[in-house]
């Protein structure tokens, strides 16, 4: 084995890496925003609202990633009328489907906190928005924020998906340089070590913020 | 004077730096109702629990019986000989109230099937609650629920009964009829430690009540003296708290 | 938006027969999956409950590397590195052998699945509370009776939910198999679709499939799950 291969491309690995991580970032933000409002709509006590949240994430969580990001792949364009860069299409399937699992534990967090909690900070005159701001989700984020961060990482796995569209994100780049070089076995290793460190530490901090409380 | 059931050693139990019990010595008499009482992390719970060693204890021994506990080979042969009653009476949820107190008797005893749930019936029967045999424990009342407990307990002929504030998770009205099983069992001449704040009990069943504070026994006295006259100003205050609640 | 629809080619040679291939592959190669991923994830999540240290790093270097380790990256270190690193007979034999992709797909997610198994029964067991144990083993039963019989059948109870989850995940997992050239459903759909632009459909099949099959999960599960339900003890999930 020779391990200079990775030093000597570690510049367009590290190109590929920071994709991966852009790709994850805007995944997060963006997801996580929507699915607060899916969340929502999931416990709104307006059938009309309540149930097409439910059909979206069902119909999402049932599906594969992979899948959902061929469906974009090929609807977008359709759509559209002209094709999206590979980043855009992957970008819109991956928020999507993720907000559907992000929604999930937005729900089972601010379903965590108990209805009495609610009645308890209304029957000192708080108006409901100042109840759910004040009392509800401070309590609803800590508990929640293990699974978010669990999720997270999830994520970040899932963005080795965008390899298989041909996005050059960290696993993309790592094959190139592996069938480049010939030297499948010290890249795949490398890539799978560096996946591993990234990962391992968000599910630690995960495990930590569980033991907090 | 008989030899003691139970015979406790310089007894220390520490959980990380914080000590729960601070070299315990005393003994219990074969066919005494003892009520261990005292305030709230006073170290009379975790003091019950080393009796039959669920707590790994530091320093010292407890020798029930005769035997060691701390160089017991089969714990499991001692402890089946000591009932225990625990707060939330820890009945199994997936078992029916019959199985529940059959296990232990088939599996560590050896007992046929059908010798033992015989004798479960008669237990049951003896509680109570023989009617409600074949449900789950979390389709009974508290009361109904500890009173298995203690049918399960009993179920192993057990030498000594350990009762853990049984009766402190119920609700008012349950807590009559789960003391006046332990009462009546008592009366037979069983041999109990009980930590409980029913004073009422302590005062009426119990032939001793043990003080303890601070992972200490400050003082042990008959039940008769310990309310009448108590020799200690903590167990003065404490007798005030709980029977005024003042 | 312009497209104009055509379901009857679903039905047409050679598509049929890929869709049905497509979906045996799926339907095997979860099956299997799932059914080794217990197996390996409950002896793992034993050995992590056990007392010694030596067993318990093992046991919880498993988890931590087959979690944290995405499937893809798995999936190519077993169908490009893995072979290569075995002396040149087995290398030889292994190349030889019938539908090695098939076989690296087997293998890839049942280890990265057992992993989250052996987690599940972790969490499963440590749920338990701790009196349980006390009650046991007051009554005199031993260690090994404690779990035969007290704690296996109600941590099995708790964990229905979380190992039917894990085979829908084992299941959309086998999607990913595709890039290491096993002709699962999902694959077959793309096939169409590039043969035909026809991807509506062919997403269709494979997006049903799917959902067909996790809505059959869910209900027996939740059948199961009814069945095997404590009484007394409601929406305890």
């Amino acid at each position: 084995m020779d391990f200079n291969v990775i030093i000597d491309n570690l510049p367009f690995l590290m190109k590929g890496l920071f994709t991966s991580f852009q790709l994850a970032f805007f995944t997060i933000v963006l997801s996580l925003s929507l699915a607060c409002l899916i969340a929502i709509g999931r416990i709104s006590n307006k059938k009309y609202v309540r149930y097409p949240s439910a059909i979206f994430v069902n119909l999402l969580r049932s599906n594969p990633l992979i899948l959902i990001v061929f469906w974009f792949f090929f609807l977008v364009p359709l759509i559209t009328g002209r094709p999206l860069p590979a980043f855009g299409s992957v970008l819109i399937a991956f928020v999507v489907f993720f907000s559907a699992y992000f929604a999930e534990i937005v729900r089972s967090g601010i379903q965590s906190v108990g209805s009495m909690q609610i009645k308890a900070a209304q029957s000192t005159g708080l108006t409901y928005p100042q109840t759910m701001r004040l009392i509800i989700l401070p309590q609803a984020l800590k508990n929640m924020l293990p699974a978010l961060v669990t999720e997270c990482v999830i994520v970040f796995q899932g963005t080795t998906i965008a390899y298989i569209i041909g996005m050059r994100e960290f696993l993309h780049s790592t094959s190139l340089v592996a069938e480049r070089t010939i030297r499948p076995i010290e890249l795949y290793l490398f890539a799978a070590l560096v996946y591993l460190i990234i990962c391992f530490t968000g599910t630690r901090i995960a495990t930590l913020l569980e033991k907090k409380e | 004077m008989s030899l003691p059931l139970v015979e406790i050693k310089n007894l220390s139990l520490k959980y990380g730096n914080y000590k729960a019990l601070k070299n315990i010595n005393i003994s219990f008499f074969p066919g005494k109702c003892v009520v261990i009482c005292g305030p709230s992390g006073s170290g009379k719970s975790s003091l019950l629990r080393c009796v039959n060693k669920l707590e790994e204890f530091d320093n010292g021994d407890v020798i029930f019986d005769g035997q060691s506990l701390k160089s017991a080979k089969n714990i499991s042969q001692i402890r089946s000989n000591i009932g225990m009653v625990f707060q939330h009476f820890e009945l199994y949820p997936h078992l029916s109230v019959l199985n529940n107190i059959t296990l232990a008797p088939i599996q560590v005893k050896g007992l046929s099937k059908k010798d033992a749930n015989f004798n479960a019936m008669k237990l049951l029967e003896r509680v109570g609650i023989d009617d409600q045999a074949n449900k789950y424990p979390a389709e009974l009342s508290g009361g109904q629920q500890q009173r298995a407990a203690i049918s399960r307990a009993l179920a192993l002929e057990p030498k000594l009964m350990l009762f853990d504030e049984p009766t402190s998770a119920l609700d008012p009205e349950m807590i009559s009829e789960v003391l006046k099983v332990m009462r009546d069992l008592a009366d037979n001449g069983m041999s109990m430690l009980v930590v409980t704040h029913e004073m009422g009990f302590a005062k009426d069943v119990a032939d001793e009540v043990v003080f303890m504070d601070e992972g200490k026994i400050i003082e042990r006295s008959s039940s008769k003296s310990f309310f009448e006259n108590p020799k200690s100003e903590r167990a003065k205050e404490f007798i005030n708290k709980v029977l005024l609640k003042i | 938006m312009n497209y104009e629809f055509n379901w009857s080619m679903l039905l047409e040679e050679p598509y049929i027969d890929w869709i049905k291939e497509g979906l045996l592959n799926t339907v095997q190669l979860s099956l299997m999956a799932w059914f080794i991923a217990l197996t390996i994830g409950i002896l793992i999540g034993s050995i992590r409950m056990m007392k010694s240290p030596v067993l318990r790093f093992i046991g919880t270097f498993y988890v931590e590397i087959f979690r944290n380790i995405p499937l893809l990256v798995q999936l190519f270190i077993w169908f490009f590195v893995f072979p290569l690193l075995l002396p040149d007979d087995l290398m030889r034999a292994w190349n030889s052998l019938d539908g090695v992709p098939f076989l690296t797909a087997l293998i890839g997610l049942s280890l990265f699945t057992a992993a989250r198994v052996a987690e599940q029964i972790r969490s499963g067991i440590t749920s338990i509370p701790k009196g349980q144990f006390n009650a046991a083993f007051s009554t005199g039963l031993n260690t090994f009776q404690t779990y035969r019989f007290i704690v296996i059948p109600y941590a099995f109870r708790i964990m229905i939910p979380a190992i039917s989850s894990e085979f829908l995940t084992i299941f959309k997992n086998s999607a990913l198999t595709l890039t290491i050239g096993v002709a699962e459903i999902t694959a077959a759909a793309t096939y169409i679709e590039s043969d035909t632009f026809r991807g509506i459909e062919a997403y269709s099949v494979a997006s049903l499939s799917y959902m067909f099959t996790t809505a059959s999960v869910v209900i027996f599960m939740t059948w199961l799950e009814n069945f095997l339900r404590i009484p007394g003890l409601i929406g305890k999930k």
